[in-house]
């Protein structure tokens, strides 16, 4: 009788699994791109190329990508000593990977990300912006995956007059 | 150059009210180069995309040109153009307020053009006492 119970109660919890998973169904691409996105949490460090400047290289950079909030969000710090190091969140609105940016010029403007044919490249383009874009806002954001230790992020900020200046960076991860 | 930001406004619209007022002061002048995104980020502890906004403004603004693999450098005329931008800026926006208060205090030339002099001046036009 004892073994029986044991049995049934093995046979219930294989079929509220089962049940479970089939009622989860598959992941959405942005979820995907997201998850994907996950996978760069940790410290990063290295240089960042602007345009159109002359300037090559610039100091070494830092940039950190930490999972918080049960896994619903993925924080990027662009990190120096400044008080201008601007913050974003990445995370999921429904079907859509979104990204805000918490930008000095005092606005956040929200991109909605996609995968690229590629499979390595996450492209946010522009969605809306709160607070004033007098001093120009971020536009674009680009994050490309090389290998689980490197990565590029370009990012695009439009000038007032909807002049574009882009940062490339290049990183390798710390820890 | 200063190391303080304020509140006011984005650190890349402090920063090129600075170039300008070099430019206006005289200390940067036309041919001279810009010190490079790399310099001014690491000196003046900013993200270096800020200092890039910043001279972007001020390449928009056509006071300064950025010379492939050489730099930025200050256009010819960058200081007439600025002063002519400036001036007429106070005109439009600071001149309607002073003039206002002038008048509501019932301050007269003479008064004003006294109250400008330095005061080193002012005390070589005062007669000697006896």
């Amino acid at each position: 009788m004892k073994s029986l119970r044991s049995m049934l109660f093995v046979v219930l919890m294989s079929l509220s699994v089962v049940a479970s998973s089939q009622t989860e169904g598959p992941k959405s691409e942005a979820q995907r791109s997201f998850d994907y996105l996950k996978s760069l949490a940790g410290s990063w460090e290295g240089y960042l190329t602007t345009f159109p400047q002359a300037d090559t290289k610039t100091e070494l950079m830092h940039a950190t990508l930490r999972v918080t909030s049960m896994g619903t969000a993925l924080v990027h710090e662009m990190r120096g000593d400044g008080p201008d190091d601007p913050i974003t969140m990445l995370y999921m609105d429904g079907d859509r990977l979104l990204l805000t940016h918490y930008c000095d010029a005092g606005n956040r403007p929200r991109m909605v990300g996609k995968m690229l044919p590629d499979g390595k490249t996450v492209e946010f383009d522009f969605l809306d912006v709160a607070g004033s874009t007098q001093h120009g806002h971020m536009q674009h954001a680009v994050f490309t995956v090389i290998d689980a230790n490197h990565h590029t992020e370009d990012w695009t900020y439009l000038m007032p007059g909807d002049k574009p200046v882009r940062a490339h960076l290049e990183l390798q991860r710390t820890k | 150059m200063d190391r303080e930001w304020n509140d006011s406004q984005p650190i890349y619209r402090q920063l090129r009210d600075r170039v300008v007022a070099m430019i206006l002061d005289g200390v940067l002048r036309e041919g001279d180069p810009l010190p490079s995104v790399r310099t001014v980020a690491a000196e003046y502890r900013v993200n270096p995309l800020t200092v890039l906004k910043g001279y972007q403004q001020l390449v928009d603004e056509q006071l300064v040109e950025s010379r492939r693999g050489r730099g930025m450098f200050i256009n010819a005329g960058a200081r007439e153009l600025l002063l002519l931008g400036e001036r007429q800026k106070f005109l439009a926006e600071q001149w309607p307020r002073i003039h206002a208060t002038i008048q509501r205090l019932g301050l007269t030339p003479q008064e004003l053009l006294e109250a400008a002099t330095p005061p080193s001046s002012n005390a070589k036009q005062e007669p000697p006492k006896p």
